[in-house]
């Protein structure tokens, strides 16, 4: 299922508006604890990284914790 | 590199045969203060193909994007370009702007000067754009110097396909068509000028999230560039 993330970089940058990057969501989603403080609006402000964020969340929280 | 610095990643597109410049800093200062934090440049053919990929030096004015494709071995006729900026926004309190220039080489027509699509970021709640960004349209004059029309729409998402919607107003007549692209793919889509009798008024873009899209009129002729601009976020 995660195959695809397995070469991301955890510093890649996933909202550009948040600054939230692909370890925080990782972090986030390990914790169960998604959206984390101060980052509510991923997704929803410039909407670029909508289609990513839905994508990552859907892969993450089939990882087992 | 700072946590702290903001990202922008905007988009355009560069066809074979035209002079594209690219300012990388609008807002320019009397003293040069005002510097990008990083800048990369991407290049992808149709297809989502990553051709080229660099970083630049952020001190760089102007970029000539037409050179730096014409280096890619046997460029496609058409490639999608991203600028992935690093900002601190003490220094670009509103955001930082890339403008371009682009002419067809020995064309009649005048140069086109436009603003580069931000697609990714630029924090829009701080800036007050906050209408809906991945609803977009454009109005037509009733009369124009482009035989033909066309809308240009590309997906800079790293996983994610966007399903987009394409609908065209010729008088009372509404047509959709519909499109899915792949990360880092592009595609035209004709815009016909006439249907059942009445001319090209608007067209819309419905996407799932935001995508690099532009309004591109050509010459019937010679197909030279005679318009290149951004759409307007749909606001009722």
């Amino acid at each position: 299922m995660t195959d695809m993330l397995a070469g991301v970089p955890d510093s890649l940058l996933l909202c550009y508006c948040t600054k939230l990057t692909v370890g925080d969501l990782r972090a986030a989603c390990r914790r169960d604890d998604w959206p984390p403080a101060g980052k509510e609006r991923t997704g929803k402000l410039c909407t670029g990284c909508l289609g990513d964020l839905n994508y990552l969340l859907r892969q993450l929280a089939a990882e087992p914790r | 590199m700072s946590n702290n610095l903001c990202g922008l990643l905007s988009a355009t597109f560069h066809e074979a045969g035209c002079e594209h410049l690219v300012e990388l800093i609008h807002q320019r200062d009397a003293h040069a203060r005002r510097r990008l934090a990083s800048i990369d440049v991407a290049v992808y053919a149709a297809d989502g193909a990553a051709l080229h990929q660099a970083t630049l030096d952020p001190r760089l004015d102007v970029i000539d994007l037409a050179a730096l494709v014409a280096g890619i071995p046997s460029p496609p006729r058409r490639v999608l370009v991203t600028f992935d900026a690093r900002y601190d926004e003490r220094i670009f309190p509103y955001r930082p702007h890339h403008y371009g220039y682009v002419h067809r080489r020995g064309g009649r027509g005048a140069p086109l000067y436009y603003a580069v699509s931000a697609v990714l970021g630029g924090v829009p709640d701080r800036i007050g754009a906050t209408n809906i960004n991945n609803f977009e349209s454009y109005l037509f004059m009733p009369k124009t110097a482009a035989g033909t029309h066309s809308v240009l729409l590309g997906n800079v998402a790293r996983f994610a396909p966007s399903p987009i919607e394409v609908i065209t107003y010729h008088g009372r007549t509404r047509s959709s068509s519909a499109v899915t692209l792949a990360p880092k793919t592009h595609a035209e889509i004709d815009l016909p000028a006439e249907r059942d009798g009445g001319r090209l008024e608007r067209v819309e873009v419905k996407s799932a999230f935001r995508v690099a899209s532009y309004i591109v009129g050509r010459r019937a002729e010679s197909e030279e560039l005679v318009l290149f601009d951004h759409l307007f976020t749909y606001a009722r």
